[in-house]
């Protein structure tokens, strides 16, 4: 058994090292003695039949129609994959592309997959930030936005409550969106290294679909600690202040 | 006149900061005259007698423009340039004010000068540039620059300085279009690789986007092979060999760019000789790389700027190199955009260091680097590291953003290079 991991459209969907997610649950499998190989697809030929996880980054907005269309012709894998629980991850403009569609200052728009609830609409200014978010799923996560919408629609399912930055927007004290196991989140670049217990729940569905169990590997403790210290940074010098989360 | 008492304090301020920290350089004495003569750096930048030079861009900008220098010296053209670390404007004042005679005038034919792409367009307004130099469009700094259209739109602004010609690289389509843009009158000149050099870079270019066809060597200066740290242009049928002061096509690209600026610059009174020699004596190690002598042992620094300097110059590290000092400062706002680097060739990494070491280290762990430690301090860092026993092979290598770079300098003393 080899898990196999989707990184989806790093080509164009990548600003960030959003793609290097993938990385991070393929080699923290290997870590829990699972192999695991991560599978880079730019077409939807090159999909593999049986995968286990996707990965889904953010681009700029001048790439956002051209994948928009290349992941139309992957609708139907995805939409199935993502009814069956596997664990789909979009972050920033990757997310959106999931959604209902990208609305645009200027009034026009661009349809997206409809794989997850809600829309990226405009608003006022750039956020570029922290964001600390207290999720009933994975723990507290922390990680950077920088982007330039809202999204609204996801009020029924967020992916978690803010505790800082500004998230989805709107004064909704919401970011991200969950549906299942498929996620939309503005936290971008490795958030998944910045926090492994929200790789390791992503795991743990991993596994469970295909009837084994995982538990974090010996390396994963030395990481973890760097990851620990690197978001105790990160909330030090932007001057949050949190209680201990719940 | 009319500089004299803001030139005055601004020197003073400079003693004194100085004196406060021997062998930094500061921004403060031109933060205090840009407050207090707000146009003294647009008149002094537009008086210089045969005019501005701009060079900017996302990556290779410091190199193209140290090249640059060299080449119009050899043509004994007197230059004023500035410190690659003094490209926004305090330091552009601070570096002009460094060279000023009482009155606020810097001596100089020409000013050659690297422009940051962020503060580039704001520092520009209102100077008038002869020639500006764009090296290309790359996504650096993800949290102050978002997206490589924002970053084409800030050098669009900067090039639209330009009275006589813009020199872009042909191979990047974000400046290919602005190309298009160009006000008339004002000639466009190119500089690009060759499909051969193109197919022998193992990770492409770098730029977010490649042009789809090649530089015709009829439309300008084409790096037509690269063996090692050496190269041959092509300019106008004719080629010229070069040395390269390291390894690189990077290096390559950044010596046609010099040479087509120098061309656009100088006219009739260019030689194609003069410019391949200038290119060929520059020293080897400079820059991006640069090895001192620190407490009698050599010690390479590389300099990490944004994800493509970053691959390339990770690449350039020898394999096998034993003791490397990793550093990322408080200058890298957020790490993400490193991530898509490949730095599994380091192998093993003596100390993370910087304000940002955790992330450093979570992300070379990713990369299947081995860490022997963690050490936020970079001053005990830096001591620890020098005081190791000599490496049985290659040579102590730091690995450094610009910030650490700063501190590390500040450290062991060492002044800035120009």
């Amino acid at each position: 058994m080899t898990f196999t991991i989707v990184s989806l459209l790093p080509g164009t969907q990548n600003t960030n090292g959003d793609a290097q997610n993938a990385t991070v649950l393929e080699t923290r499998a290997e870590w829990a003695g699972i192999a695991a190989r991560t599978v880079v697809v730019e077409r939807a030929a090159e999909l593999p039949s049986e995968i286990d996880a996707i990965v889904l980054g953010s681009g700029s907005d001048a790439s956002l129609e051209r994948s928009r269309d290349v992941l139309r012709t992957m609708h139907d894998e995805l939409r199935r994959w993502g009814t069956e629980g596997i664990p789909i991850l979009g972050v920033g403009t990757g997310w959106e592309l999931l959604s209902w569609g990208v609305e645009h200052r200027d009034g026009s728009s661009l349809e997206g997959l409809g794989i997850l609830p809600g829309r990226a609409v405009p608003r006022d200014g750039r956020v570029t930030g922290d964001v600390v978010v207290a999720t009933p799923r994975f723990g507290q996560l922390v990680g950077f936005e920088n982007h330039a919408r809202a999204y609204v629609g996801a009020e029924a399912s967020p992916l978690g409550r803010l505790r800082a930055g500004e998230g989805n927007g709107r004064d909704s004290g919401q970011e991200g969106v969950i549906m299942g196991s498929v996620i939309g989140t503005h936290l971008h670049g490795p958030v998944l290294a910045k926090n492994p217990a929200f790789a390791d729940a992503l795991l743990r569905i991993m596994a469970e679909r295909r009837g084994i169990g995982y538990a974090p590997g010996e390396q994963a403790v030395a990481v973890d600690a760097y990851a620990a210290a690197a978001r105790a940074a990160q909330l030090r010098a932007s001057g949050i202040d949190l209680e201990p989360s719940d | 006149m009319r500089y004299a008492p803001a030139i005055a304090v601004g020197k003073l301020v400079r003693i004194a900061a100085r004196l406060r920290k021997p062998g930094g350089g500061s921004a403060i004495p031109g933060l205090i005259v840009n407050r207090i003569a707000p146009g003294y750096l647009k008149r002094t930048l537009s008086g210089f007698p045969q005019g501005l030079v701009v060079v900017s861009g996302s990556s290779g900008k410091s190199t193209t423009t140290k090249m640059l220098v060299a080449i119009l010296r050899a043509h004994e053209v007197s230059i004023f340039t500035n410190p690659s670390t003094a490209n926004i404007s305090q330091g552009l004042t601070s570096a002009l004010l460094e060279q000023a005679d009482w009155r606020g005038r810097v001596p100089g034919d020409v000013a050659v000068l690297e422009m940051d792409e962020g503060h580039g367009a704001l520092v520009m307004q209102g100077v008038d540039a002869r020639v500006v130099a764009l090296t290309n469009v790359m996504v650096d700094q993800i949290d102050r620059f978002h997206d490589s259209e924002m970053v084409a739109g800030m050098l669009a602004r900067i090039a639209a300085r330009a009275g006589e010609a813009v020199v872009l690289n042909a191979d990047d389509a974000y400046l290919e279009r602005l190309a298009a843009r160009v006000a008339p009158g004002v000639a466009v000149r190119r500089f690009g690789v060759s499909a051969e050099v193109l197919a022998a870079a193992p990770r492409g270019l770098g730029n977010t986007e490649t042009s789809e066809a090649r530089l015709d060597p009829a439309d300008g200066v084409v790096v037509a092979r690269v063996d090692g740290a050496s190269a041959v242009l092509l300019d106008g049928g004719v080629e010229r060999p070069i040395g390269l002061p390291a390894r690189g096509i990077h290096y390559a690209v950044d010596a046609a760019a010099a040479y087509a600026t120098a061309r656009a610059v100088l006219g009739e009174r260019f030689s194609p000789e003069t410019a391949s020699a200038a290119l060929s004596s520059i020293p080897p190690v400079f820059g991006r790389g640069e090895r001192v002598r620190i407490r009698d042992q050599d010690v390479d620094f590389v300099l990490v700027q944004n994800p493509a300097s970053y691959q390339l110059n990770i690449d350039a590290i020898p394999v096998g190199t034993e003791q490397i000092l990793f550093a990322i400062g408080s200058d890298v706002r957020d790490p993400s955009y490193f991530w898509p680097v490949d730095a599994s060739s380091l192998g093993r990494v003596s100390i993370v260091s910087g304000s940002k070491a955790a992330e450093a280290a979570l992300m070379l762990a990713y990369d299947g680097v081995a860490i022997d430690r963690v050490e936020p301090d970079l001053g005990r860092a830096l001591d620890d590291f020098l005081a190791a026993p000599a490496p049985a092979n290659g040579v102590k290598t730091i690995v450094f953003t610009a910030d650490s770079m700063r501190r590390t300098r500040a450290h062991l003393g060492l002044t800035e290079a120009e």
